[in-house]
């Protein structure tokens, strides 16, 4: 199972959803979340942004860029093969 | 109270049988070593086996060598089963093994029920409708921002041409300095060009109204996830487009954004295209300059300008791929889409406050600063008879300075040295190119005759007016869904006095083809470099090498992207 995850990261056809990739591979999404982090944590995928995704919203800002910003959240989670 | 006992059925977990004899033998070997009684053995055998390193120091220290001993037996006798990876065959194991035992015990649909945000996504990140979808939402976003913004435009123009600019002149009557060339500092110079840029404060507040609404709503993900798409297709990096929509907001920020991507070649690469993507500095020269030449589409030219830039940024970004940065394009990735959401009215105001408060930070600082090294060098005359702030401004150092570069932009129908003046202050800062062209083409217009009032008229006047604009912005509205409830009321989102001067000036650079001079001077407004924040930005990230590579390649682009759509309009009879 766990290969299967680092397969499907291999030979997708464009970007995935993490909901889509649950269901393609019949896995549960938080089993899923699981075998991620696993991977990440073997240092074969890795997981970038996501601080402005599902929990911050609009307390999300960007004050630490001086000239300010917009669509910060637009910086979902992403998780990708490590180069 | 009752109780009841319950006996679930043991559902043992039993690892493969090469895995399952060491873990056998590891269980033995540590009822041997009475150090080791604190932990189970069982699990301590398998945690051993799967590398944890923090948990193998602690039972070394408690059991000595003869743990290691024996795991490092274990560990040579499992080797040729799974090679390196028995910690991935130990997880992939239970993995199987609750998935199987799941399976069994939950009864579930056989088609997963689709929430909301599900049934949502299967239309927005369609693979067909998602892109058109993204489209038609980002022209509802400028159509709006441009028509309700429009009337408290003429709201802040008047407020600022009239009542602000007759106290500050009473003012300066007052400590004996009307009618000198102070007065035309601060009313020609300081309140003039800063005032013309923060004029477009509505404009910015309803862009950034819209884009906070899509924002929280969940919305921006998945506008990234299908431009990533579309990306992908065409070799390029998906996840470039994440820092790209940034730059919608901000080059800057853009540019650290870049941080994301996996290599330094796929970052520099990024990097250079993210300046294409229209930022929020540019829309001021937008709706100023579209206001002027295309009243009844500028919605419509600023949703193309947007669209031009994400298109420019696809094209170079092609041509990047087979040229300077060939190679792999990179895998795909998975990206987690938030859940819609209800955006909150304090949220929302938040991101309308913080982004527009930066920009009128920046109008206080670099916009005045700017705005005031423009009216000296108009004031200072390098020839003719004139004396200080009291020559014509043709003849002026700005002119003489601008007039330089004329030639440059002579092909493009914008040759005059008041619109290159205006993108030379530009490179400081995009709104910077609003408050040149109002100082360049306005303070030579006569001044409109304002009737004496009192201060009391001019606050009545202010609060009327706000009212009046408010009615206006409500009825526009409808308008663009198609039922125009304003009349044929002319809509004129642009400074007073300004528009013939700007009209007759490109008109007469270009040779009678003044609209396609302005599409193309929009066109390089555009595209060329954003600001010096932001080249000090690419400095900073990817070197100098790079930030010169950018800025010529940003110029070479705009150049020509605006002599296209110049000359070729021109052949094209347009």
């Amino acid at each position: 199972m766990l290969h299967q995850v680092l397969h499907a990261f291999e030979s997708a056809d464009g970007p995935l959803a993490l909901d889509d990739l649950s269901r393609q591979l019949g896995i549960e999404r938080s089993a899923l979340e699981g075998m991620i982090a696993f991977w990440v944590r073997k240092g074969r995928l890795q997981e970038l942004g996501g601080a402005c995704g599902q929990a911050a919203g609009a307390s999300c800002t960007c004050s630490s860029h001086p000239a300010g910003c917009s669509i910060t959240s637009a910086g979902s989670r992403v998780i990708t093969l490590k180069a | 109270m009752a109780t009841a006992t319950m006996a679930l059925p043991n559902a043992p977990l039993r690892y493969t049988a090469p895995i399952e004899a060491e873990l056998d033998y590891l269980v033995a070997s540590f009822a041997t070593m009475p150090g080791l009684a604190v932990y189970p053995a069982r699990w301590l055998a398998i945690q051993l086996l799967e590398g944890d390193e923090t948990l193998l120091a602690e039972a070394e220290q408690l059991a000595g060598p003869a743990l290691t001993e024996a795991l490092e037996a274990s560990m040579a006798r499992l080797q040729p089963h799974y090679g390196d990876e028995l910690d991935v065959a130990l997880v992939d194991q239970r993995y199987r093994f609750v998935h199987a035992l799941a399976g069994k015990s939950l009864t579930r649909p056989a088609v997963p029920p689709l929430t909301l945000s599900d049934r949502i996504d299967q239309v927005v990140t369609h693979r067909w409708l998602g892109i058109p979808i993204f489209l038609m939402l980002m022209w509802l976003v400028f159509t709006l921002t441009t028509e309700v913004a429009g009337p408290f435009v003429d709201w802040v123009d008047d407020v600022i041409a009239g009542p602000l600019s007759g106290w500050a002149t009473a003012l300066l009557s007052l400590v004996g300095l009307g009618e000198t060339w102070v007065e035309g500092l601060v009313v020609d110079g300081m309140l003039a060009g800063m005032g013309g840029v923060l004029v477009f404060v509505p404009v910015l507040l309803s862009l950034y109204f819209a884009l906070a609404l899509l924002e929280d709503s969940g919305y921006m993900a998945r506008a990234a996830f299908v431009m990533d798409r579309l990306m992908h297709s065409l070799g390029l990096h998906g996840k470039s487009f994440l820092p790209m929509i940034v730059g919608f907001g901000c080059t800057v920020p853009a540019i650290y954004a870049t941080r994301t991507l996996d290599s330094q070649r796929d970052r520099i690469l990024t990097g250079l295209l993210v300046p294409f993507m229209s930022c929020g500095a540019r829309l001021p020269v937008y709706v100023l300059i579209a206001a002027i030449f295309f009243p009844a589409q500028a919605g419509m030219v600023i949703f193309g300008l947007y669209v031009t830039g994400i298109v420019v940024a696809i094209g170079s970004g092609m041509l990047l791929r087979q040229t300077v940065f060939r190679g792999q394009p990179a895998a795909p990735f998975v990206l987690e889409l938030p859940p819609y959401r209800l955006p909150t009215p304090r949220g929302v105001w938040n991101q309308m406050w913080e982004r527009t408060a930066a920009f009128v930070r920046k109008a206080w600082t670099i916009i005045l600063g700017t705005s005031v090294v423009v009216w000296l060098l108009l004031a200072i005359p390098v020839r003719g008879e004139g004396s200080f702030a009291d020559a014509p401004l043709e003849d002026s150092a700005f002119a003489t300075l601008a007039g330089g570069v004329t030639p440059i932009f002579a092909p493009l129908g914008f040759g005059s040295w008041e619109t290159s003046g205006a993108l030379m202050t530009g490179f400081v800062a995009k709104e910077v190119v609003v408050a040149t062209l109002i100082q360049t083409y306005a303070v030579d217009e006569e001044e409109e005759a304002h009737e004496a009032t009192s201060f009391g008229e001019d606050v009545l006047g202010i609060v009327g007016g706000f009212l009046a604009a408010t009615g206006d912005a409500l009825l526009a509205i409808p308008g663009i869904i198609g039922f125009d409830l304003a009349g044929d009321e002319e809509e004129e989102a642009t400074p007073s006095g300004l528009r013939g001067a700007i009209e007759r000036g490109f008109a007469a650079s270009s040779g009678g083809h003044s609209a396609l001079a302005a599409l193309a001077f929009l066109v390089f407004v555009l595209l060329y470099t954003p600001c010096m924040v932001a080249v000090a930005a690419a400095r900073h990230e990817f070197g100098p090498r790079w930030m010169w590579f950018s800025i010529v390649g940003q110029f070479v682009i705009a150049w020509l992207g605006a002599l296209i759509v110049f000359q070729g309009g021109k052949l094209l009879g347009l």
